[in-house]
């Protein structure tokens, strides 16, 4: 039985407040979206480290890079779509040419903005975040270990830049592993297929294993919680391991996760590879169930293109 | 007024003309209208130590307008960070430590890296709430351009700075009424800053910008008026882009060029008031 989703605005003013009681340099800064984040806890437990800043997202990321440079530890938020377009720059010069110590995180991430529809769904945070030098890119697969990626950031140094979609999984299933900062995490060892997920994707390639066993095909899932650095060993031993491999998430493929997974087997190990998720598409004003299903990202997908790839046959057939 | 900041004005304009000459050109317009407010800056009113830059009681300052770079290295190299020499060499040179706009990472002294307009008036807010919220004594000093002032991030800052009650923080523009296109009343019309600012909820004092004694006596009066007065204070620095180079002088084309050695020759004998 999987565990139900769990809104991650919880878990973020939970860990923040943590945060918080345990160190005296750590700030919330916010763009008026303190409602969609959830770090109103910290603001009624430590109002003078809680920064709003209203619909401004620019100064958001100017103002977190001011109070690093002074010392302090910000957490900025807005939404992933906001913070990886719209303050785009000054993500990139204010916070990444100076290496200030700022944590971004972007709320409402991918396809969990759902009926906000394609005005408000971030496609290419992932892309933006890892084409900047020196971000640390985080994109947690479940709840506890989004808490976790928020507590590791704290105690980084550098800026980061964490997805947080609205709802994750509170707890991927069968895992054995504590989240830090850089590997991926391998689920099964079947030497066929690797399905290379992040996000809220790793849940549905977990599911694939189950509909390519069916299919004769012996897969595993190589989660990938750190977007950047790339625990590069890790993607090059499975693929090596297997005969092809699929990335999935909900994100373009452009620039997202499968972009990265191509430019690093090409370089080093080139087998057959297929892309799930966002193909040159805005997101729809639909609900999260019925984007999934529209952009194939689906383990129903994954076991139609791993048939593709593999040429209809896994070595266990 | 001590007589060694008026000098050290004059030190910064000749030697950070000869430094942008000497780099084959660059911005000399926007670098030649701020000496006198670096040097009050620098050689009077902030709380520095060149002997120990990390010091973390130090005031900061931020050159928003990152092209000004050249006259703050040359500031920073006469207040004694490091050798005017290094300026001379290095300045806009091949993965040189001095690049035209200021890298905070390459050199001691520079706080923030900056060169895209508008960045800078947030980056020191951020300080300025980080220092307020510790209580500390710091104060935190940022120098715009009046044409970076078209920038709507500039703005947005400023409505923060009036909310958090930034009373440590002062913002200088260098009003030389130019910006790269043209005059900025033609390009963008941004004025009245003063007024602007005052409707942002800021307090504001209007000076010659050329004035050092003038600019000193205005930060004194506006420090003393910071302890019980909440507000955040913008300077409008009445400049002059090209200030000192009768062929420079209001003319927007020398936002950024490059010039002969025979205008080299005569705007150091202007500088130096030897013509």
């Amino acid at each position: 039985m999987k565990n139900p989703r769990v809104e991650l605005k919880t878990v973020y003013g939970e860990v923040l407040v943590e945060l918080g009681a345990d160190n005296p340099d750590i700030f919330v800064v916010e763009a008026d979206l303190m409602k969609a984040s959830g770090s109103k806890p910290f603001l009624e437990n430590y109002p003078d480290r809680h920064i709003n800043v209203g619909v401004a997202e620019q100064n958001l990321v100017g103002i977190a890079a001011g109070i690093a440079a002074a010392g302090g530890i910000p957490f900025a938020c807005t939404m992933a779509n906001f913070m990886a377009k719209r303050a785009c720059d000054q993500v990139a010069m204010s916070v990444a040419y100076n290496m200030f110590n700022v944590k971004l995180v972007g709320c409402y991430a991918g396809l969990t903005q759902e009926k906000n529809g394609g005005t408000h769904i971030s496609f290419m945070d992932i892309g933006v975040m890892r084409s900047m030098p020196g971000m640390t890119v985080l994109v947690p697969g479940d709840s506890e270990e989004f808490r976790q990626a928020v507590r590791a950031a704290s105690v980084f140094q550098g800026p980061v830049y964490i997805r947080m979609p609205k709802l994750l999984q509170g707890s991927l299933p069968g895992k054995t592993y504590e989240f830090e900062i850089g590997p991926c995490y391998q689920y099964g060892n079947g030497n066929d297929l690797t399905v290379i997920a992040t996000g809220l994707a790793t849940d549905i390639a977990l599911d694939s294993l189950q509909v390519l066993e069916e299919a004769g095909i012996a897969a595993r899932v190589l989660h990938v919680p750190t977007i950047k650095p790339l625990d590069t060993e890790s993607v090059i031993r499975c693929a090596r391991e297997t005969r092809a491999c699929i990335t999935i998430e909900d994100h373009a493929t452009v620039g997202g996760l499968g972009g990265l997974i191509a430019e690093t087997l090409t370089a080093a190990c080139p087998v057959p590879l297929a892309r799930i998720g966002m193909q040159d598409a805005f997101g729809l004003t639909a609900d999260l169930e019925f984007q999934l299903e529209h952009f194939g990202i689906t383990a129903s997908h994954v076991a139609a293109e791993a048939i593709r790839l593999l040429d209809g046959r896994g070595q266990n057939e | 007024m001590q007589e060694s900041v008026i000098q050290a004005a004059k030190d910064i304009r000749i030697k950070t003309f000869k430094a942008i000459h000497n780099a084959g050109g660059g911005h000399f317009g926007g670098s030649l209208s701020v000496s006198e407010i670096l040097a009050v800056l620098y050689f009077s009113v902030m709380r520095i130590d060149p002997s120990n830059p990390k010091d973390p009681d130090r005031d900061r300052f931020i050159i928003s307008k990152g092209h000004g770079g050249p006259a703050l290295y040359t500031a920073l190299a006469l207040r004694g960070y490091f050798p005017y020499e290094d300026v001379l060499a290095g300045l806009d040179k091949p993965l040189s430590n001095f690049p035209k706009h200021v890298d905070r990472l390459k050199q001691e002294g520079i706080e923030a890296s900056t060169g895209p307009l508008g960045q800078g008036l947030s980056i020191g807010c951020g300080m300025a709430i980080r220092f307020l919220q510790q209580k500390k004594q710091n104060r935190v000093y940022v120098l715009s351009g009046d044409g970076e002032c078209n920038s709507g991030q500039v703005w947005e800052a400023a409505m923060t700075a009036a909310k958090y009650q930034l009373n440590n923080l002062i913002l200088i523009i260098d009003q030389n009424n130019m910006q790269i296109d043209g005059p900025c009343d033609d390009i963008m019309p941004i004025q009245p800053l003063d007024a602007k600012f005052r409707a942002f909820g800021w307090m504001v004092r209007t000076v010659d910008g050329h004035n050092a004694e003038e600019i000193e006596s205005v930060i004194r009066e506006i420090q003393e008026l910071q302890v019980d007065d909440a507000r955040p204070a913008a300077i409008v620095a009445k400049t002059i882009k090209g200030h000192g180079i009768s062929f420079m002088e209001n003319r927007p084309e020398w936002h950024s060029g490059k010039i002969t050695n025979d205008e080299y020759e005569q705007g150091i004998r202007e500088l130096e008031g030897t013509q």
